[in-house]
């Protein structure tokens, strides 16, 4: 298993160092795949995250100028390593200057990805700082546990609100109740609510539109049929939903929130170059 | 500007400007990452400011030229006077300095003049602000009279020398994250200076991140290394020391020597000299050894081995030549509670036990001292709660079982060694008369 | 923008009804009194003052003018109810704190009476965010009987210059102890904490000081967490007045500008703390 790659361009270092902070945002340990044409950051939904998963994926072409790698054989040629977001985050926030930053996987007292960065110095040679990342390599018997999830047949599909506003009602609902209701239509409508003994509180958004999605699949075009006033519902935990909108760093490109009436939230964020997918199951 | 002597008694004057209030500010927020308390003495070479960690293993001092105040009284014996015999020393509590200079930003924009006295009829040491608008700020704090505290170290005796701009060290620390308690410091014969976080003996390496920074040799307007070595020391102190420095844009020197002996940092200027002496891993603990047992040594091949293997016993070894003497001003008295004593050339040990909240008399010779060997006593119990402590600890602090005290290396080295052959005989136990009654 | 969204059905039915289009304008002051859970609100046809007391030793008060509201509409000569000041401030801000000039967020609040919650509709940008928080009966609220004709030292201070040493008051002290003289020191707040005393001394002539009228040397102490909260007062107000009376109590009145820069006061009241032994300086 071999892995090396480069970043050169100094926008491309701040973008990659956003969406990892993001990540570390959402999640303590993850797994991180390398396949040759794309980078993965997956967390699979445990008992331990609250049945919380995340599926973001990268198009490596659009962040790294050399990018190799080598799997675990030539029929399976992917790397799937688990490992804490939270210190390539730390390892590329002082990085922000570099002339190149250099990430590979290396074997020191344990397997590591290993991240090098040359910064620019007062003197003729560059500083030099070397991040070594302890890392798990998973074995590919485990592989299965990491799949790209389906669109779920959801009920109702909405695009979200700006995420933003989200997040500041988010946060200040957080501070009364521990749920939050979801509720979402065919008519672009979508309503967060809160209640309590003390207080009762629903923000209501409008024309926020629904997303075409093309079936491929006529069976699943069934809820085309579904009365668009009528809602489809969730009760999820407020701190899940509050901690996937305050990790965003950066406004997507497209938002998009898929509901299964009492079994799931799915969240789809499109950026030019990245797309991250996050489920929070729904409570009784 | 007035400099003069104050004849009566223990009485002093100092006088600042706004830029020196914000600086005098700046060095107690950089005290604060040292210790408890500040030791505070006007003398003729100018005003002192110091500070101590508990463990004793790390110390700071400041020395304000007279030539820094806009007037500058300090206090000397006088002949009439029979009680004091000495220059007036003092220590007061950290946190009560630190609440009259607590925020920077409004010492910088307000103050116009800060007066520090000491009113003999209160007992009190008064800091006075003078701030925009007329307004004045009183602090009246109360202080105990203590002996002098100083540290015996020699800069020039050590071998290594780097200086550098204090820009360049914040640069080269900034990689490492604010809750790192220590960095090995490693400069090589081959031009390179690398900083690598150190991680603790209890942590498991497969778990943390490794970070190592490399700066070039000529990144530093002074690089002398005659020994090659690797120091591990406190990471929150170094950061106190180098706040100081960038803000007075001075730069930083750092002698050191062999790991175990204290490194020296240093600011100078014409009107200010900064000292920090910090205390470093001796290579016995950076290697990763198991306590203090037979003292064996396991060798990581990565590690440069020391030039000269520090053991475990240093009662061979001459004392001064590595560690730091902690001087007082009493007189050599080498008995405590009846017994005899190992008897140390540089520190006596003296008899009375520390009392606490005494009030402010002044100092006789062998009076109210604090007892030496019974800091470094408490230290075994501690240790022995130490071993199982969580990482989770107050970030900065160099737990005591690993370095050793500053001042009292052979007497410690002597209980841990006492303590870990299940001798628990403690020297200065007090007898409790437990009886047992049914 | 007034709130158009959608009428109210039956919105005769509510006795208290006023609107703002700038809901900082209300939450703001509030916070300046938010030092408990819960306040007691007194609406008149002059406007709505929100009260909140502290160990039957301290009040504060909150003025909200009829003229602040875009539309003010009272059914009834007084309408008295006692709420959860940190949900209602929850509800005020749901949108954010961020005071961003280009958008400022609508609010409607109404009320149908006894036994009813309050109701707040908040929108910005298109956005409605509606609430309901639940009303408790209204608790009896001290009365400090403080009348000008017993004030016997008073003067008018620029916040600027007191905001930052409030703050940094030495917490470890009980007292806070306030002079006030026609000599020196004139003006000085005091504080006896475990590290020592401190003092902050005001002099009359002071460029801060708008108006100084006193005609007796006063010393009275109070409970430092009792007036501590009041620096959130003191941080938004541009000016302060401070007066004791003959009985040694004391009251602090801020005036505070707001976003449109109409002018809302906020008043503290504190009875002076008899228990507490004399230190040394």
């Amino acid at each position: 298993m071999k892995f090396r790659s480069k970043i050169v361009d100094v926008s491309c270092l701040s973008h990659f160092s956003r969406i990892v902070t993001t990540i570390s945002k959402l999640t303590k340990t993850c797994t991180l795949r390398f396949t040759d044409d794309k980078l993965y950051f997956i967390l699979s939904d445990k008992v331990a995250n609250g049945g919380v998963s995340m599926w973001c994926e990268l198009q490596q072409g659009n962040f790294f100028d050399e990018f190799q790698m080598e799997g675990v054989s030539a029929e399976h040629n992917d790397i799937y390593l688990e490992f804490m977001p939270e210190n390539l985050s730390r390892a590329l926030k002082t990085a922000q200057n570099a002339k190149v930053v250099k990430i590979k996987l290396t074997k020191k007292h344990c397997p590591c990805l290993t991240v090098a960065v040359e910064l620019p110095s007062l003197s003729s040679s560059s500083r030099i700082v070397t991040h070594d990342i302890p890392v798990g390599v998973i074995p590919r018997k485990l592989w299965s546990d990491f799949r790209e999830p389906s669109v779920p047949d959801f009920d109702v599909s909405i695009y979200l609100p700006a995420l933003k506003t989200m997040k500041s009602v988010v946060e200040r609902m957080k501070n009364l109740s521990n749920y939050v209701i979801i509720e979402t239509n065919r008519n672009g409508e979508m309503n967060l609510k809160i209640e309590t003994d003390l207080v009762s509180v629903t923000t209501h958004f409008k024309e926020l539109g629904n997303p075409p999605w093309v079936f491929e699949d006529a069976s699943q075009g069934s809820s085309q049929d579904r009365d668009p006033e009528t809602m489809a519902e969730a009760r999820v935990d407020i701190r899940k939903l509050q901690q996937f909108l305050a990790g965003q760093q950066v406004s997507p490109t497209k938002a998009i929130c898929n509901i299964i009436s009492k079994r799931i939230v799915h969240f789809l964020l499109l950026h030019e170059d990245v797309s991250l997918q996050y489920f929070i199951p729904a409570l009784a | 500007m007035r400099v003069c002597r104050k004849e009566r008694g223990s009485l002093f004057v100092l006088h600042f400007n706004a830029l020196n209030s914000w600086v005098l500010g700046k060095a107690i927020h950089s005290l604060s990452r040292i210790g408890d308390e500040v030791y505070f003495e006007p003398l003729e070479n100018g005003l002192s400011l110091r500070s101590v960690n508990s463990s004793r293993s790390a110390y700071a001092c400041f020395l304000f030229a007279p030539l820094f105040f806009q007037r500058y009284e300090y206090p000397v014996a006088s002949d009439e006077d029979q009680d004091t015999n000495e220059p007036f020393h003092c220590k007061v509590l950290m946190k009560s300095v630190l609440n009259v200079f607590r925020s920077l930003s409004s010492l910088e924009k307000t103050v116009e003049k800060c007066r520090i006295s000491l009113n003999p009829q209160t007992s009190r040491l008064v800091i006075q602000l003078l701030c925009k608008y007329g307004v004045v700020k009183t602090h009246n704090l109360s202080f105990q009279e203590c002996e002098s505290l100083q540290a015996v170290f020699s800069k020039d005796v050590c071998p290594n020398l780097l200086r550098a701009s204090a820009r360049v060290l914040v640069d080269a620390v900034v990689h490492f994250p604010a809750t790192l308690s220590e960095v090995t410091l490693a400069p090589s014969c081959g031009g390179r200076v690398i900083f690598r976080n150190y991680l603790e003996e209890e942590t498991d390496p497969s778990k943390m991140m490794l970070t190592e920074m490399a700066l070039n040799e000529d990144e530093f307007l002074h690089f002398q290394i005659s020994k090659e070595s690797e120091i591990t020391f406190c990471l929150k102190e170094f950061r106190g020391l180098l706040s100081f420095a960038e803000s007075s844009s001075l730069p930083v020197s750092i002698h050191f020597d062999i790991a175990g002996r204290p490194v020296v940092l240093s600011l100078e200027d014409p009107v200010l000299e900064v000292h920090f002496v910090l205390a470093t891993l001796s290579e016995a603990e950076v290697s990763g050894s198991q306590k203090l047992t037979g003292g064996s040594c396991t060798q990581d091949g990565n590690r440069l081995s020391p030039s000269e293997a520090v053991g475990d016993d240093f009662q061979s070894d001459d004392i001064d030549s590595y560690m730091i003497a902690m001087e007082t001003t009493a007189v050599e008295e080498a008995t405590v509670n009846g017994c005899q004593l190992p008897h140390s050339p540089t520190f006596p040990l003296k008899g009375s036990k520390r009392t606490e909240g005494s009030s402010s008399t002044l100092l006789k010779p062998g009076g109210r001292r604090k007892d030496l060997l019974m800091l470094s006593n408490n230290k075994p119990e501690s240790e022995s709660e130490g071993e199982n402590e969580e990482p989770g600890e107050v970030p900065g602090t160099p737990p005591n079982k690993k370095f050793r005290s500053l001042f009292f290396g052979s007497v410690l080295s002597q209980m841990d060694a006492l303590h870990h052959t299940g001798l628990s005989e403690e020297v200065l136990a007090e007898a409790s008369d437990v009886e047992e009654d049914s | 923008m007034p709130l158009s969204t959608q009428p109210e059905t039956g919105d005769d039915q509510y006795i208290l009804v006023a609107n703002l289009d700038n809901v900082r304008n209300l939450s703001n002051i509030l916070k300046a009194i938010h030092f408990k859970d819960h306040a007691t609100c007194f609406a008149t046809k002059n406007g709505i003052k929100v009260t909140v007391e502290n160990a039957k030793s301290m009040q504060a008060n909150a003025f909200i003018q009829a003229g602040i509201f875009q539309e003010y509409t009272i059914k009834e000569d007084s309408v008295v109810f006692r709420i959860n000041l940190t949900v209602l401030l929850d509800c005020l801000t749901i949108f954010g704190t961020n005071a961003l000039p280009a958008s400022s967020t609508a609010l409607r609040m109404c009320y149908k009476g006894y036994g009813h919650p309050v109701t707040l509709f908040l929108e910005e940008g298109g956005v409605v965010t509606v609430c309901k928080i639940h009303t408790q009966e209204p608790e009896d609220t001290l009365d400090f009987d403080f009348c000008s004709t017993n004030v016997i030292n008073k003067i008018i201070l620029q916040s600027e210059g007191l905001r930052e040493a409030f703050a940094e008051l030495d917490m470890t002290s009980e007292v806070l102890q306030i002079t006030m003289s026609p000599d020196k020191p004139y003006f000085r707040l005091s504080t006896f904490g475990d590290s020592g005393s401190a003092h902050l001394d005001y002099p009359k002539d002071s460029d801060l000081m708008e108006a100084f009228h006193c005609s007796q040397t006063q010393t009275n102490r109070y409970k430092l967490s009792l007036l501590k909260p009041s620096t959130k007062a003191l941080a938004l107000s541009c000016k302060v007045s401070i007066r004791t009376d003959n009985r040694g109590f004391l009251s602090l009145q801020y005036m505070i500008r707001n976003e449109d820069g109409q002018i809302c006061f906020v008043e503290y009241y504190c009875c002076p703390d008899e228990n507490i032994d004399e230190r040394e300086p």
